[in-house]
């Protein structure tokens, strides 16, 4: 997708910003209870045939009322304004985005009163992962048996959607992952809700939670077990709800620079795992951007002329710029290069220098760890130890780090030990089920501070505070 | 944490008297659990008439791993183990049984291998860990002080349970051993409870197949394929089966780190080679596989026919095979509904 097209594109959709992250409850059966008692007011419901009588309901048990539809019938989807909806969700696949570019105008300006909201699909239920894969034939298999344990995060995807729309707060969802054949449905627990909900709170990004239609009937029902799960879901939602710390932005010295924005590349995945802070560009941000902040930079696009002059200089300011599957003629080229491996080439700028990778990655693990040894110790910005399953998004303030957001997809307690770049004073953690803030005895050396979580199970925040005369 | 997993379980029970699931069938369900233990992922798919039933042992069977990570830990500082590393170089000291069979397991591949595989190569493992991480390339002399306090025969075992070390730096670190360890003890946990047809994993590296699925002859595990061109498998029926790789090499670096580190060089093992080992209990497909990578397929493929009912196959990226038939058959067979199999001992 052309990405200045795409930003000229969000000029013109409207999404929610009253909150960093902001919980849409998808209903799609049984009676809906108030909205005073789910806790959470803006409520989703498809575009069919019970949609007028639905959100007739839903309006008078007290909700901001939204309806989704496929992006391919948001036309027709336009009438339920008449029933008093606050927006129109268009579900747009990564498919359909080109599509998207040229037709959202059109339908904004024929229907200039309606706010519309660009929801992403194609998440995927947060989750640390297996290897076991069980096939249809009730065989079972196990793929890849040295691989490391893995997570499903949607990190990626929201670093991709903040690309995107510039200014906006991403909106996407996910489908509950199905069962295998011969495997029992697996019940979904509140620590699943509870997870796909921080993790979105923790990305800064909008989510529409799905709840499992057997869970909508036993709280339509009043079931009491129903509204115990559902009460722990909400704790989180209501940690993430916090506008106090609106205004942050993600802190990261790793740009990522991309031609073609996929989701599905493991290569941002396997970056997002190993807690490489990292920020998508386009490359006319590359031309134009400031990139002071960042020490490395690593191109998936094919430059052209004047992205070439860009990386000579970033690599002539002491920065590593990775120019990966590079084919083709560059002016560094004409410099002496070190041969580094069969597959790299590095041109040397003082403290700076090109890498040309002359393949694609092939190894997204492998590159992960190649770019946190090439970031150095020095420039490491959080490091994790028993933090295998846990990822960690830093935000700062006014160019100072003062929240790093964790999410533990292991869903159990875990003692994780951190290492962040930057002498602090004091150090606060708050959890969703223990509320803000314990202090936590902090080291500090060579311009980094260490501290231990105690206990992260789903979520937790820690809050970083300077010296006074810093 | 106690706390917590109380009001989980209960929150579970809640949960379950509303949803509609079945009580028990005629036909066994499967069910799936994963857990975040040792450092890895444990997995288990267990069959049984009773889903709640199948769900507990399983849970039992984790709860066991906990137990022996609360052992066996090298990163927990109030392990058995970490107590051992900090205080019996020159000292007796008095072990859990547990931990002891494990280090006495370990020292008996020490023994088969040569030296090959040494629990006590942790003070090189923590040297080449830093260097993944970017510390740089140790120097020799760092390698130098640090091999000397290396060596399996520097552990002096008295049974039943008694342990010192004949060196002043010695540490162990269980990492090639303790996850198969783990699984068998699961599996024990397992049967105890009446789950006889079960799938272990531990990391995706050691996997034990209990039983058998539903009208199956066994558990079909595909193994590591670094060429992508084989697709080896094997079908465990009360068996296990455990893979070792050294790390990938660097893609934009020229350093050679890796995890696996060769004892008697002191450096990172240099091999192109993944290796899988068969055998009847996971803490010998685990110690075995290690042992393998580091002997190579000629030395390895020595030891491994002079040991009863094992297999084991060396895939490089070069798609060239070395496999032992010495148990169950490692077949080969990309894209083919019925694999080949290359027969036994080529």
């Amino acid at each position: 997708m052309n990405i200045g097209r795409t930003i000229l594109l969000w000029i013109f959709v409207l999404v929610s910003t009253s909150a960093w992250s902001n919980v849409f409850v998808q209903w799609t059966g049984g009676a809906i209870p108030p909205a005073t008692e789910l806790g959470m007011n803006d409520l989703v419901l498809s575009w069919n045939d019970s949609f007028w009588s639905q959100a007739k309901e839903a309006r008078k048990q007290g909700y901001r009322v939204y309806v989704v539809t496929p992006f391919n019938q948001a036309q027709t989807a336009t009438e339920a304004v008449a029933s008093g909806v606050e927006g129109v969700i268009l579900s747009v696949r990564q498919s359909e985005r080109a599509e998207l570019e040229k037709s959202l105008p059109k339908l904004q300006a024929a229907n200039p009163r309606i706010r519309f909201l660009v929801l992403n699909p194609d998440g995927k239920q947060p989750e640390m992962r297996g290897s076991l894969v069980i096939k249809r034939d009730s065989v079972l298999e196990v793929s890849s048996p040295t691989a490391q344990p893995w997570i499903d995060t949607n990190l990626a995807l929201v670093k991709l959607e903040q690309r995107s729309h510039q200014g906006q707060v991403p909106l996407y969802t996910f489908s509950w992952n199905e069962p295998s054949d011969g495997e029992q449905k697996p019940i979904l627990t509140a620590a699943d809700y509870s997870l796909a909900i921080a993790e979105a709170g923790a990305f800064h990004a909008d989510f529409i939670l799905r709840p499992d239609e057997s869970l909508q009937k036993a709280l339509s029902e009043h079931n009491a077990g129903a509204w115990t799960l559902w009460n722990q879901v909400r704790t989180y939602a209501n940690f993430y709800s916090n506008p106090a710390e609106q205004g942050m932005e993600p802190a990261a010295n790793l740009a990522v620079v991309l031609d073609n924005l996929d989701p599905s590349d493991e290569v941002m995945n396997l970056l997002a795992r190993h807690n490489l802070p990292f920020k998508v560009l386009g490359q006319s941000d590359l031309d134009r951007g400031k990139l002071e902040g960042y020490d490395v930079v690593i191109v998936f696009a094919k430059p052209d002329q004047t992205t070439s002059k860009r990386i000579i200089d970033l690599a002539t300011q002491g920065k590593t710029v990775i120019l990966v599957d590079a084919d083709g003629v560059y002016p560094w080229q004409s410099r002496d290069a070190v041969r580094v491996n069969e597959h790299t080439l590095s041109y040397p700028f003082g403290s700076g220098k090109v890498l040309e990778l002359s393949e694609p990655v092939t190894d997204p693990e492998t590159f992960a760890q190649d770019i946190r040894r090439l970031l150095g110790k020095e420039n490491a910005l959080i490091s994790l130890w028993n933090g295998l399953t846990t990822i960690a998004v830093p935000y700062r303030d006014a160019g100072t780090l003062k929240t790093l957001e964790f999410i533990n997809y292991a869903e159990e307690p875990l003692r994780v030990q951190v290492q962040v770049k930057g002498a602090f004073a004091s150090v606060h953690y708050e959890t969703p089920e223990r509320k803000c803030c314990e202090s936590l005895e902090a080291t500090r050396h060579d311009g980094f501070t260490e501290f231990v979580l105690p206990d992260l199970r789903i979520a937790g925040r820690v809050h970083l505070n300077r010296w006074p005369d810093d | 944490m106690r706390c917590d997993r109380r009001r989980a379980a209960a929150l579970l029970g809640l949960f379950l008297s509303f949803a509609s699931i079945v009580e028990s069938s005629e036909n066994p369900v499967l069910v799936y659990k994963k857990k975040y233990i040792m450092g890895t992922i444990f997995e288990i798919a267990a069959y049984d008439q009773s889903p709640q039933h199948a769900a507990k042992a399983i849970e039992n069977a984790f709860q066991e791993i906990v137990r022996l990570d609360d052992l066996l830990s090298n990163y927990k500082p109030d392990s058995a183990l970490s107590k051992l590393n900090r205080s019996a170089h020159f000292q007796t000291q008095r072990v859990p049984s547990d931990l002891y069979r494990v280090i006495d397991q370990a020292v008996q591949f020490s023994k088969l291998s040569g030296g090959e595989f040494d629990i006590s190569v942790a003070p090189l493992v923590n040297l080449w860990k830093a260097a993944l991480r970017g510390d740089g390339t140790p120097s020799l002399a760092q390698q130098k002080e640090v091999r000397s306090c290396v060596g399996y025969e520097k552990i002096a075992l008295t049974p039943p349970d008694r342990i010192s070390f004949r060196s002043p730096c010695l540490q162990l670190d269980l990492g090639a051993i303790g996850k198969g360890y783990a699984v068998d003890r699961a599996a024990e946990v397992l049967h105890s409870m009446g789950i006889h047809d079960a799938l272990l994993v531990a990391g995706g590296s050691t996997i034990l197949g209990m039983g058998t699925p539903p009208n199956q002859a066994g558990w079909w595990v595909h193994l590591r394929d670094p060429s992508n061109k084989i697709d080896p498998q094997v079908l465990l029926k009360d068996e296990s089966v455990s893979t070792s790789e050294q790390t990938a090499p660097s893609l934009l670096g020229n350093g050679s780190a890796g995890h696996i580190i060769d004892p008697e060089t002191g450096q990172p093992l240099k091999t192109e080679f993944a290796v899988s080992a068969v055998t009847k209990t996971a803490s010998a497909s685990d110690g075995l596989s290690t042992t393998l990578l580091l002997l190579g397929p000629t030395k390895g493929k020595a030891l491994v026919k002079d040991m009863t009912g094992v297999s084991a196959v060396w895939i490089s990226h070069q798609a060239q095979p070395e496999i032992v038939n010495g148990g169950p058959q490692i077949l080969l067979g990309k894209g083919s509904q019925t694999p080949v199999s290359l027969g036994k001992n080529q």
